[in-house]
């Protein structure tokens, strides 16, 4: 039966309108990639790096598994909006090709299918449409009233914290939330009045909407479905639901191996896409060791990045513990992101480090291990002590480079948007490192270690102090006391998150006491409150931040706070109730000494000429 | 007129004079980091600076020149600093020394 079909027009301008504008905003963001990849990337297009993305953008952009392994709740909330949308999207395109046999209709016709044809049979496959489109109504329902509970309750869905949304966000919420109770509403009416329908709008249309004055609302709803799916794809390609395109694509380009800029550049390239790929699912939230305490989290400082506005002390205060990197189920590369941020805040900060020794390598001294103690290490010597004392029982050699003179490794400078200006300190490491002929870098802070890891050409291994002394340990070189001790242990952040150490201190704590479990461990543990790239965040705030994490530590009431780092154990000792030990004192102190086998290599380097 | 040569010279007077307004770009330094007018030039960030094992660097003395209104000696000082941050650890006061010695060294960028 033919109908009027005016009413698709608000929907067809929304549609066309976010297709133009989308198609402009990644065209400009893609703009200048020939440059970067000149020929490459038809090659990889059809590569099998393609169907990986294809792979991953099924799993994260529609089923949504990072988030459901994180939050079951929320995950289903994510998934049944993305999976039910899916479905009648998919659906509708099947459902128009079985019933009128013609693959190809405008876009509109499977959109509002059921108020052109309402009375469509088809037999058992006629009916299977019908149920099947009912289904995927369904399931969008059930995420869109998980929605709305977590705006009223968040509790519900096991959250503490859920997005504040500026207003076109709010705005573009409301449409989406409207879309599909209209869709249901339109259908049981359509279906009430011509009789039919699936499971749902069917008997809802039977229960409801029979009665012949209903047949006065049926075209009225259809007219608001159609309006507000308009306005929604009108404000989308301005909103926080960009994200629904931009990720897939996003994901795409990245297995193609796009890397976003180390410069902050929110409109171009692969961190364009990064930037607007933030759904402000607000994952981020939770994890903040900050949260509650400063505005400064991952969601908001991407629509801070968004709208150009406040980026900078968001950028400059937050301390790069990198939880919500972690969290994060788009992946976006924050920490990369703060970072060039912070970098473009201070791009006209210069250092100037051509004071530092040029050191000729005119010997080449051995021994087992190059012990680097770092900018902290000389804070602490205690935790060096210990690491020498360890290494002594262990019968390892070794020669501690920055005893006398120490240069930084360039972290902090990295960490402040400015790895360029550390290139003379990292030479004169590597400089005095090459002097020696050793087994390995054997390095008592974190941040050294990444910076180590990632930024210098070594050519033998860099290892944190917790990982050599379980080797030791595993292999019998050094053997402890179990005591009745019982410890709890903060892992600092450039050690667990952003060098993957989680196993090594635990093993060495289970070792010397009981290993107390606490709420925040592994990947989400809390922040020390002082890491070299917060720069802007006062004392005050950061000793905000220190006390939430130690009680979190001291809950289990251990008799000893343990750390890895010598930035965390200086910073959480300084109000800590607990005393606060370095892995290594702890060893230290429980340590079966074999005096009789222990020798003096640290004498015995031998000096090549 | 001429100054006699006693073969030695003095520097000239260097008070802080309150009633003189700060320069424009000390005090864009200052609202960057607020906390630089709570240094009580204790020398703690001198006795631990990595930098100041090889050059004259000191915090303290910087925060000394800037608030004089030196902004090219505090700025030339600041450029050997390494970001370490153990002058930050150390602080009694919490002056975020990090951030200050960053806006401080760019003054002189700018000014080039």
């Amino acid at each position: 039966m033919e109908r009027s079909a005016v009413f698709v027009i608000p929907f067809m301008a929304g549609f066309v309108f976010a297709l133009t504008v989308l198609a402009v905003r990644y065209l400009w963001w893609l703009r200048g990639l020939r440059k970067q990849a000149p020929g490459k990337l038809p090659a990889v297009l059809f590569s099998h790096k393609t169907l990986s993305a294809i792979n991953e953008i099924f799993n994260e952009a529609i089923l949504h598994r990072r988030i459901l392994k994180r939050n079951r709740r929320m995950g289903f909330m994510h998934m049944s909006l993305a999976v039910g949308w899916g479905m009648m999207i998919l659906g509708g395109k099947f459902e128009t090709w079985f019933h009128t046999g013609r693959f190809f209709h405008d876009t509109w016709y499977a959109v509002f299918f059921r108020y052109f044809e309402p009375q469509v049979v088809g037999g058992l496959a006629g009916a299977f449409w019908l149920h099947y489109m009912d289904l995927g109504l369904l399931v969008v329902l059930s995420g869109v009233t998980l929605a709305v509970i977590k705006r009223i309750k968040k509790k519900v869905l096991g959250i503490k914290n859920t997005t504040r949304h500026s207003r076109v966000n709010r705005l573009a919420l409301t449409f989406l939330w409207l879309v599909f109770p209209l869709r249901l509403l339109a259908e049981a009416v359509t279906f009430g009045q011509y009789g039919g329908g699936g499971f749902l709008t069917g008997t809802l249309g039977k229960l409801c909407f029979t009665s012949p004055m209903c047949a006065v609302v049926e075209l009225p709803l259809w007219w608001a479905y159609s309006l507000v799916l308009g306005a929604f794809f009108v404000v989308l390609p301005f909103s926080r639901y960009l994200h629904i395109p931009t990720e897939m694509v996003l994901i795409l380009l990245r297995h193609w191996g796009l890397r976003a800029s180390t410069e902050l550049k929110p409109e171009e390239g692969l961190q364009a896409f990064e930037v607007h790929a933030c759904s402000a699912c607000g994952m981020c939230l939770d994890v903040c060791p900050a949260i509650g305490q400063q505005p400064f989290q991952a969601a908001y400082f991407m629509q801070a990045i968004r709208s150009g506005k406040g980026w900078e002390k968001m950028a400059t205060d937050c301390l790069s513990c990198g939880a919500c990197e972690n969290a994060c189920p788009v992946n976006i590369g924050i920490e990369n992101m703060r970072v060039a941020a912070r970098g473009k805040v201070h791009q006209d900060y210069m250092a100037k480090h051509d004071y530092l020794p040029t050191l000729s390598t005119r010997e080449r001294r051995s021994a087992n291990i190059l012990l680097f103690t770092g900018c902290m290490g000389r804070l602490k010597p205690g935790i060096t002590e210990a690491v020498k004392q360890l290494l002594e029982e262990a019968g390892l050699s070794w020669v501690h480079l920055d005893e006398k003179d120490s240069i930084c490794c360039g972290r902090p400078m990295a960490l402040a948007g400015r790895t360029d200006q550390a290139a003379t300190m990292r030479a004169a490491n590597e400089a005095l490192i090459g002097s020696y002929r050793a087994g390995m870098l054997v390095t008592t802070c974190p941040i050294c270690l990444n910076q180590f890891r990632n930024e210098y050409k070594l050519n033998i291994p860099v290892v944190h102090h917790s990982e050599l002394l379980w080797q030791l340990m595993s292999e019998g070189r050094i053997k402890t006391e179990t005591g009745l001790e019982c410890f709890s242990y903060h892992d600092p952040c450039e050690l667990g998150r952003k060098g993957g150490h989680y196993n090594e201190p635990r093993e060495l704590l289970s070792a010397c006491g009981n290993l107390l479990p606490v709420d925040r461990e592994k990947s989400e543990s809390l922040c020390c409150g002082n890491t070299p790239g917060s720069l802007s965040l006062s004392l005050k705030d950061r000793q905000n931040i220190t006390a939430a994490t130690l009680k979190v530590l001291e809950a289990p009431h251990p008799d000893k706070i343990v750390t890895a780092c010598p930035l965390c154990q200086h910073n959480l000792s300084r109000q800590s109730k607990v005393p606060v030990k370095d892995i290594a004192e702890v060893l230290a102190g429980v340590l079966i000494s074999t005096s009789t086998q222990a020798h003096y290599t640290h004498e015995a380097e031998t000096i090549e000429a | 007129m001429s100054r006699p040569d006693f073969g030695f010279s003095w520097s000239g007077a260097r008070a802080l004079d309150p009633s003189q307004p700060l320069s424009s770009e000390v005090q864009k330094v200052l609202d960057g980091e607020p906390g630089l007018l709570d240094c009580i030039s204790c020398g703690q960030c001198a006795a631990v600076c990595t930098a100041g094992a090889y050059t004259s660097m000191s915090f303290y003395r910087v925060v000394l020149h800037l608030l004089r209104g030196e902004t090219k000696e505090a700025s030339m000082m600041s450029h050997g600093c390494m970001l370490c941050g153990k002058c930050r650890m150390t602080c009694p006061r919490g002056v975020n020394i990090h951030n200050a010695v960053m806006l401080i060294s760019a003054l002189m960028h700018t000014k080039a």
